[in-house]
Formats: structure tokens, C-alpha cells, sequence
């Protein structure tokens, strides 16, 4: 029963957790003492309890009575003893069973006595009196058996047994009675006090629970109303008005974080929107930088595609009438030997030459303008291979120089191969050319780093020359050395430029007059070291 | 015994003159007809126009062909040429000025022999023409057909 008790109230507050708040709250119907609610938990408990504590005490008081009862019964039993042995050793003496049988049936007439026998038991007699009255009926019975002794003239003599047996069951009737009487009344009790405690705590305190609950279904932030509670006050403040105060201060916290939580979202906004118009502004801007790209990268085109056919132009056009110089010229010179005298065939020399100057100066302008156009093949190369092999070519053109060649191993970059190898070759020329002087030609390939980023040069011990000139060195045609000293039409550096431009590097020289020269060149120096590089000119 | 005739593709007449002269100076002795331009090459090698009484299956045996030429292009011609079943296999040399890129890699996708490219020097002008004339007129063996 304690168990079945404690998991009932258990089990219901289980249910009630997983059931929805707002129906626990929602007592529309006023307060119901004998729902599901705290006051059936409370009833059942107390009326538990009380039971128990009646029980018990039942128990003690029905126990003490028993004794009490069976104690009256030992008493009674030892007053027949005191009282009627020697009138019945009288009447055994004289065998006067009726006298007996009266005596004995005056005996069972006092209360519980159920059955009373006498028995002679003088050892000669075959026959012994017996006188019994009553029967026994029950098992639980009180039993006593006395000796009968017969004064017989100062002298004692045992002559029988007197037994008595007394039944219990007129105790165990009153023990039942009395403790049906104690029950019903305690249990009477009981209920009603229960019932007076669960009016008292409905009205201090479930019904106002009830109140607050509802108050708290309807609850919103904006509802102006503080939580009070209908009731006469307690004269001092109590657990409720502590939960009600309690209440109201959250609310008013709630209140102000609502409120703080609505400015910073408004703070949001405005910066969302503000953020969003700063993004339309990038993308239009963005736009219009797309289309002047597009306009430029157009304009860009066009122009390369004019220089192309200009480029073009020089090379077919321009040549063809050199060509015509040069043939006729030859023709006069070889057909008329006798009509021509010496200084006619010298201006008809000149004019030979020059027609051939102007043809290899288009052959190199053609050169130049090709590094600037076409697609870009980006790949790893290795400079260091293309450095040999270029010197190579050198030595193979010219097997009677004697110089040192000192390239440093495995230098890449990334870059056109074709473009890379004009570069190499152009340099590695430059340096051969201009050490035909030195005493101990030397020229070296190599690559050291300039603020983490690689710079390669290409270094001799020739001919150098003045720095004030440098800015001339890149200016197609413009040559710093006279053409009797080394020959050259001036155009190489600025093929070289070009191509650096064109895989997104620089290129500079140092150099002293008769110290050597050295030309320093970088690549993809917008890019992040290790970067992948692409085309920059894309259709240069 | 099929044309020893070279069939020159020139329009200008001083050019036209130096390779003549040039052709002279080497050991050939072929005869040279000058087309003055595309059309009137296409109407010797297919015996049309002023041609049309000339024997269509018998082309030259080498055709040097100009690229810059007025009207029908140097290139185009090659095309056609290479079109003609009965020009299909005729030795074609561009001699040209231009060493433009595209000009070069465009004639050999239209399956000219060989492309060269006249120095302005005469001298040397005088050997590619000896060296030409003799590989293709000499070294080299023609298709039978």
C-alpha cells in the first residue's frame, strides 16, 4: 500500500511533464479539489498516513486490552482456588457428588470458565470420582489444574484434582468489537481532517498556484498588468508573495532584455542594410570597371591585331623593294664593270650595304615585335639547361674565344619556353660579345633572393658601361658602344624587356666601364611567392 | 615525257625580272612562264581562260608561287591546286618575302613542298634559286601521274 502510494504520485508527474504547460495552467473550470492535482496527491497521503498511525495505535491499545482481559481471566481462576478448594475437598471427603456437581456448576457460571472437572485421585481406589461440568470447545483456552487436600484433623491429605479451563473467546469478541469501533471512528476522523487540510491548502495556497499559472499562460511582455494575487494578506509576507515578487522582478528583467534585444536587432538591421547598399555599390562599381576593362582589353586588341598587320606589312612590303635595290644594284655592278668607273662602283656599293643594313634592322624590329604578341605557354622550366644550352650555341659560332662560363644549377621559373630561351640567349650574347676584350673572359648564369623573391642575372667582366646611359640600354635601336667596337644593331635589351613585361618581371642592369656589366631580371613579381602564374597579357 | 616548264606566280614585274635573272645565272635551263597574277595561274593549270587550248594533264613541273598577290591570294591558289586531282601531286615552292608565322604554318597546312623565303642579298638569292631548281627539277623524282 506505502509503495502503491509513492508510485502513483510519481507516475503523475511524469505524465505531466510531457504534457503541454499551457494545460496544466489552463483551470477555466475553477479549482477542482479531486482532479489530478496536488490536493488528491495530498488526500491520499495524509489519509495513508493517518491509517497507518491509527493502526498502529489500535494495535498497542487492543494489545494492552488482551492482557488486561486475560490477565482478569488468571485472577478469576486463582479466586476459585482461594475461595472454593476447601469447600470442594469438603464435599470430595464425604463423596458427595451432588453437593459437587452444585458447586462446580456455580462456578461455571462466572465469566469465560467454560468447563471444570474433579477427579479423586486416592491411589487404592479402581473406580475414581469424576465430576465434570461443561465442555471444552475451543483451543484457546486458559487451563489450570489445582491439588484438592482434605484437612483431616491437622493433617493434610491430597484427595483429588480440581481442573479448570477458561476459553479466550469471549476476549477475542471484545478485542474485534472494540477495535471495529476504534477504526470506524479514527477513520471518520481522519477523512474529515483531510478534507479540512486540503480546503486550507486550496484556499492559501493551490488555488493562488492556479491564479499564477493562468496568469502565466496569458503572459506576454507587452500586457502592462503586474502579477497579484486575490487573498486577504498573511500578516507577514509569505512563500507566495516572495514567488509573486520574484515573478514581477523577472518580468521586469524580461522586459528590458526584450527591449535591449530589440535595439541591438534594429542596430542589425541598420547594419544589414547599410552593409547590402556598401555590396550594390562594389557590384556596380565592379561593373563598371568590368566594361572600361572590356572597352581597354577591345581598344588593346584592336591595336595589337594594326601593329600585327603593320608588323606584317614591314616584313613583306618593306623588304620586297630592299630586295629590288639590292638585286639591281648587283646586276649594275656586275653587268656594266666597263661603263662605270671606280667611283661609281663605290656608290654602288653603298647603296648595297645600306639596302642590307635596312634589311636586318627589319629582320630585328620583326623579332622584337614578335616577343610582344602571341599566346604565352606557361610551364617549369629549367634555366639553368637553357642558360648551357645557349652558351653552347655560342661556342659552337665562335670555337676561337676562350671563355668561362659558370652556371649556376637547377634555377627554374615558370614561363614560355620559346620567349625564356630569347631572353638566355640574348643576355648570355650580350655578355660574350662584350667580354671580347677582357683578359680573362668570364660570364655567369645565376639566381640570388632579393627580399623572398628570386632575381636571376646574367653577369660578365667585359666592356660594362657608363651608368648615366642605363635608361638607353632598353630603347630599341640605341646603342651605348660604338658600332666599330662591337656590332649590333641595338635591339636584343628590348626584346628582353618586352618578354620580362610580358611574364610579369622587371629587368635592370648595373654596370661600371671596363668592369663588366650585370643584367638582373625577376618574374611574376605581382604574384604571391609560390603562386601559380598565368598569362598577364593573355593576347599581347 | 611530261612539262619541264616552271610556272612563276609573281605580280611584280622587277621581281619577276630578278628571278629570271637569277634563274639564268643558275644551271637551269627550264622554261619559265610567268602567271601574273592567281587567276591567271589557276587558268594554266586547268587550261581555262586564255589557256583553255593547252593540255589540262599536262601540269608544270614546278610551280613557285608568291603569297601577296592582287585578288585571288597566293594561298588560295595553293588550295586550289591541291583540290585538282590533276594538280594534286604538283611540286608547289612558296617564294615569298614574308617569314610571317601564320603564313608559313597556313602553307604547309595546305600542303606546299617547301617554303623559302628571298633574301634580300642577290648573291645568295642566285643559290636558293640553283638549289631549288636542282633538288626539285633534278634530285627530286615526280609522281608518275
Amino acid at each position: 500500500m506505502d509503495t502503491a502510494g509513492d508510485v502513483i504520485p510519481a507516475e503523475h508527474d511524469a505524465v505531466a511533464a510531457t504534457r503541454p504547460r499551457p494545460t496544466l495552467a489552463a483551470g477555466t473550470g475553477g479549482f477542482r479539489p479531486f482532479s489530478r492535482g496536488i490536493g488528491l496527491r495530498l488526500l491520499t497521503l495524509i489519509i495513508l498516513f493517518s491509517s497507518l498511525v491509527t493502526l498502529l495505535s489500535t494495535l498497542s491499545q487492543l494489545y494492552i486490552d488482551y492482557h488486561r482481559d486475560v490477565s482478569d481471566i488468571e485472577r478469576r481462576l486463582e479466586e476459585i482456588e482461594r475461595t472454593n478448594l476447601d469447600s470442594l475437598a469438603s464435599s470430595l471427603w464425604h463423596v458427595d457428588t451432588d453437593q459437587l456437581r452444585v458447586q462446580l456448576d456455580g462456578l461455571l457460571r462466572l465469566p469465560d470458565v467454560e468447563m471444570l472437572e474433579v477427579r479423586e485421585t486416592v491411589g487404592s481406589v479402581a473406580n475414581p470420582l469424576v465430576v465434570t461440568v461443561g465442555g471444552s470447545h475451543g483451543t484457546s483456552v486458559i487451563e489450570r489444574t489445582y491439588p484438592i487436600i482434605y484437612d483431616d484433623r491437622g493433617t493434610p491429605r491430597p484427595i483429588g484434582m480440581l481442573h479448570v479451563s477458561a476459553t479466550l473467546e469471549g476476549v477475542y469478541r471484545r478485542l474485534l468489537e472494540r477495535g471495529v469501533v476504534i477504526l470506524v471512528t479514527q477513520g471518520v476522523k481522519t477523512f474529515l481532517v483531510s478534507l479540512f487540510i486540503l480546503y486550507i491548502v486550496h484556499r492559501l495556497v493551490t488555488r493562488h498556484l492556479v491564479a499564477i499559472a493562468e496568469f502565466l499562460g496569458e503572459f506576454t511582455l507587452h500586457a502592462g498588468e503586474a502579477l497579484v494575487l486575490r487573498r486577504r494578506r498573511p500578516p507577514a509576507r509569505d512563500e507566495l508573495d516572495q514567488m509573486v515578487d520574484a515573478f514581477n522582478d523577472m518580468r521586469g528583467n524580461l522586459a528590458r532584455a526584450y527591449h535591449d534585444l530589440r535595439e541591438a536587432n534594429r542596430a542589425l538591421v541598420r547594419d544589414n542594410e547599410a552593409r547590402r547598399r556598401a555590396e550594390e555599390e562594389v557590384t556596380r562599381l565592379n561593373a563598371v570597371l568590368e566594361q572600361r576593362v572590356r572597352q581597354r582589353t577591345a581598344e588593346l586588341e584592336a591595336a595589337n591585331a594594326e601593329l600585327s598587320s603593320f608588323a606584317y606589312s614591314v616584313s613583306h612590303d618593306l623588304r620586297a623593294p630592299l630586295r629590288r635595290i639590292e638585286g639591281f644594284g648587283q646586276m649594275l655592278q656586275e653587268g656594266y664593270v666597263e661603263i662605270i668607273d671606280d667611283k661609281g662602283r663605290h656608290y654602288i656599293e653603298r647603296i648595297r650595304a645600306g639596302t642590307r643594313e635596312m634589311a636586318e634592322m627589319i629582320d630585328s624590329f620583326l623579332k622584337l615585335s614578335r616577343s610582344t604578341r602571341g599566346e604565352l605557354t606557361v610551364e617549369p622550366l629549367d634555366l639553368s639547361a637553357m642558360a648551357a644550352d645557349a652558351v653552347a650555341k655560342l661556342r659552337e659560332k665562335d670555337p676561337d674565344r676562350s671563355v668561362g662560363a659558370t652556371i649556376a644549377p637547377a634555377v627554374t621559373v615558370e614561363g614560355d619556353r620559346k620567349l625564356m630561351a630569347v631572353v638566355l640567349s640574348n643576355l648570355l650574347e650580350n655578355a660574350w660579345k662584350y667580354t671580347r676584350r677582357a683578359d680573362a673572359a668570364a660570364i655567369a648564369f645565376g639566381v640570388e633572393s632579393r627580399a623572398g623573391r628570386p632575381v636571376y642575372f646574367v653577369r660578365d667582366n667585359g666592356a660594362g658601361f657608363d651608368m648615366a646611359f642605363v635608361d638607353r640600354l632598353f630603347i630599341p635601336f640605341h646603342r651605348l658602344h660604338k658600332a666599330e667596337d662591337f656590332e649590333g644593331i641595338g635591339i636584343g635589351l628590348a626584346t628582353v624587356q618586352r618578354i620580362i613585361a610580358r611574364h610579369g618581371g622587371r629587368v635592370w642592369a648595373e654596370g661600371e666601364p671596363g668592369q663588366g656589366a650585370t643584367f638582373y631580371f625577376t618574374c611574376w613579381e605581382g604574384r604571391e611567392p609560390g603562386e601559380q602564374p598565368n598569362d598577364p597579357a593573355g593576347r599581347g | 615525257m611530261s612539262s619541264q616548264t616552271i610556272l612563276l606566280v609573281e605580280d611584280n614585274p622587277d621581281d619577276v625580272e630578278l628571278t629570271l635573272l637569277a634563274f639564268r645565272r643558275s644551271r637551269m635551263a627550264n622554261e619559265i612562264l610567268v602567271a601574273w597574277n592567281g587567276e591567271e595561274a589557276l587558268d594554266y593549270l586547268f587550261a581555262t581562260g586564255q589557256y583553255v587550248s593547252r593540255d589540262v594533264n599536262d601540269p608544270p613541273a614546278l610551280v613557285l608561287l608568291d603569297l601577296k598577290l592582287p585578288g585571288l591570294g597566293g594561298l588560295d591558289v595553293l588550295r586550289r591546286i591541291r583540290e585538282h586531282p590533276v594538280t594534286r601531286r604538283v611540286p608547289v615552292v612558296i617564294l615569298t618575302t614574308s617569314d610571317d608565322e601564320q603564313d608559313i604554318v597556313n602553307g604547309y597546312n595546305l600542303g606546299v613542298n617547301s617554303y623559302i623565303r628571298k633574301p634580300v642579298d642577290f648573291s645568295s638569292f642566285v643559290g636558293v634559286v640553283d638549289q631549288l631548281g636542282l633538288y626539285w627539277l633534278v634530285v627530286n623524282t615526280r609522281s608518275p601521274v
